[in-house]
């Protein structure tokens, strides 16, 4: 028979931090080094990580694909297979098939200034991109992140925010939810589409990745769409529920994508062609 | 050999293929039904050009349960092996041309890109020997979905029922010849079929550009969710993965699983982007007959009728296909589309 397509790679797991009450990443590595060496991907590509006895699940691989050693996912304990990984610790043994989907054409965003959106649990599918950029510093030009969570405890990567804006051309703007600020909360207070028109960001020669609910998304297109960002230089990753993920099982079809393999990377001008189903 | 077997050596073929080692799958009477079923010895096959099985021959190709591997759990380790692959061969005899026409359009999801080998295993070693058609009812299409009661898509052999008692036989494909060598029997005179009920293209173009409309509410109200109309499918391929096992390991099997369902699409944020039911028979009607043949130029439905016949609701999925043919006549009459 061929490969059996649906059987995982074995990973150990390396690290686990917890990033907010409710979120932690995974830091991973092949148990076959041959896999570990042979294995590439692109930023914004998707992995299905097993607990085996609990099931699948689809997470975007949050670390940079020059990080040759190990991998890292993120994710929020919300259901079955959540709740398994989150019991998961160091030495564990976890299960890996991808890399999956498209990912972002970083290659296109050359010479172009960025401009990275995100909300809550989707800063860590734009983490990846931004330490590409920032390894490629030449080829990219200002980078910009506006980020934003409920609550100061629900910021993810805090650390790793801080040491982006020390980058030269690079500005991070934080913004919790009005009331989820702490007494020594440095950052701004509103909702995302808000902080990022307050933010002034200069928009010419722009790409803008937005991740976050489909709310804060709805809400901030228009800002984009004020400051002169193009809506085929708008990309989002789509989060549509997964099994298979590479277009055999049928849940992630949405009009005539099937966002596993057609995505999950998509411009807004290509979500507007398709139905609203995702 | 002749082409041409009387109903006694038919069914001493199938006994002769059983005692080879053989699996066979052919209909059965089960109670008023016919389902296709493995058969256990040859006298249970019911060779009735006249009745539809009220289930598919998917389920040889695509199981409605499978296994995929076997996990051990081992302290923190873990060790995964291979489930032992069937290697035995499979006839199925008596299929229904509008059930073997879905095994090739089942091969192009099954082998995009990446190649299912569950799939694609299975369908190497079987064989599929059709029956011709000799009779439709109300809910049957086939024609309407450019196939037919004679169509050969997806036979490996086709048999005729002569209607005294024997059967004329014609082998399409090497496998086909395989079984039945030169037995070759030139196909009695064809039958029309059932009447053309819509037309596959233009409600594929309606759908389209209709994907917001309030026909979808009004058509589609009634649908209880269900999903027998997607189990008796013989098209219809979406499946679930999980983990069956205890503290000390499983499988992970492949499951069918349907988009009527409300948990099919449902995101780990508690967003559904298919949250009613109108929205899911939708979806299912837009994958039949826009996305599917977008994506992979044919159709993904054979007019077999079953979701028809098997919708607890009588819902009639070809009721909602005619309406929206009847609203598509419409506005082409309004809009004449240019040539």
């Amino acid at each position: 028979m061929q490969k059996n397509l649906y059987k995982p790679d074995l990973m150990e797991v390396l690290d686990v931090q917890r990033q907010t009450p409710d979120v932690k990443s995974v830091r991973v590595r092949f148990l076959d080094d041959g896999r570990a060496r042979d294995f590439s991907f692109r930023v914004g590509q998707f992995g299905q990580f097993s607990v085996f006895g609990s099931g699948e699940a689809t997470f975007n691989i949050c670390s940079s694909s020059n990080w040759k050693d190990y991998l890292e996912f993120c994710f929020r304990r919300t259901g079955r297979v959540t709740e398994a990984l989150w019991q998961v610790e160091k030495g564990d043994t976890i299960g890996f098939r991808g890399p999956y989907g498209n990912g972002y054409p970083v290659e296109a965003w050359e010479g172009r200034n960025l401009i990275f959106v995100g909300g809550g649990i989707a800063m860590p599918p734009i983490r990846c991109a931004v330490w590409y950029a920032l390894e490629n510093r030449a080829k990219y030009g200002d980078i910009t992140i506006v980020y934003g969570a409920r609550t100061v405890a629900d910021l993810t990567f805090s650390g790793e925010l801080e040491e982006w804006s020390r980058h030269e051309r690079v500005r991070v703007v934080q913004c919790v939810d009005p009331g989820g600020e702490t007494p020594d909360w440095k950052g701004e207070i509103g909702l995302i589409p808000t902080v990022l028109e307050r933010a002034q960001v200069p928009a010419e020669n722009a790409v803008a990745l937005v991740i976050g609910p489909p709310i804060m998304i709805k809400y901030t297109l228009p800002v984009l769409d004020r400051m002169g960002v193009r809506e085929e230089d708008i990309y989002t990753s789509l989060e549509n529920r997964m099994k298979c993920g590479v277009g055999k099982c049928g849940r992630c079809n949405a009009g005539p994508i099937y966002v596993c393999k057609d995505g999950p990377v998509f411009t807004m001008r290509q979500l507007r062609s398709i139905p609203n189903d995702f | 050999m002749s082409a041409i077997i009387p109903v006694a050596e038919l069914g001493e073929l199938v006994a002769g293929w059983i005692g080879a080692g053989k699996l066979v799958a052919a209909p059965v009477a089960v109670g008023d039904r016919l389902l296709y079923q493995q058969l256990a010895s040859a006298d249970q096959a019911v060779f009735d050009a006249r009745r539809r099985p009220a289930n598919s021959i998917k389920e040889f190709l695509f199981p409605r349960h499978e296994p995929l591997f076997r996990y051990r759990i081992e302290g923190r380790g873990i060790e995964l092996s291979e489930v032992a692959p069937e290697e035995r061969e499979q006839i199925v005899i008596g299929a229904k041309p509008c059930d073997a026409a879905a095994l090739p359009i089942l091969d192009l999801v099954f082998n995009w890109d990446f190649e299912d080998g569950f799939y694609t295993a299975r369908r190497a070693r079987t064989t599929v020997i059709s029956l011709a058609c000799a009779a439709e009812d109300e809910a049957c299409f086939c024609t309407s979905v450019g196939l037919g009661p004679e169509d050969e898509a997806g036979s490996d052999a086709m048999l005729f029922d002569l209607g005294d008692g024997r059967f004329a036989v014609r082998a399409v494909t090497e496998k086909g010849k395989a079984l039945f060598g030169e037995r070759q029997a030139e196909p009695p005179a064809p039958r029309p079929g059932p009447e053309p009920k819509f037309d596959a293209a233009r409600v594929g173009r309606y759908l389209a550009s209709h994907f917001e409309s309030p026909l979808w509410k009004e058509l589609t109200l009634a649908c209880l969710g269900c999903g027998a109309c997607a189990y008796t499918c013989p098209t219809c391929h979406c499946f679930d993965m999980v983990d069956e096992g205890n503290a000390a390991g499983g499988v992970r099997v492949k499951n069918w699983d349907s988009c009527q369902f409300p948990l099919f699409t449902l995101h780990a944020s508690g967003h559904n982007p298919r949250s009613v039911q109108p929205q899911r028979q939708r979806q299912r009607l837009f994958h039949k007959f826009v996305t599917y043949p977008q994506k992979f130029n044919a159709v993904l439905c054979t007019g077999c009728g079953n979701c028809e016949r098997n919708c607890p609701a009588g819902l009639g999925v070809l009721a909602v296909l005619k309406a929206i043919d009847g609203e598509a006549m419409n506005q082409d009459a309004k809009e004449p589309v240019q040539a």
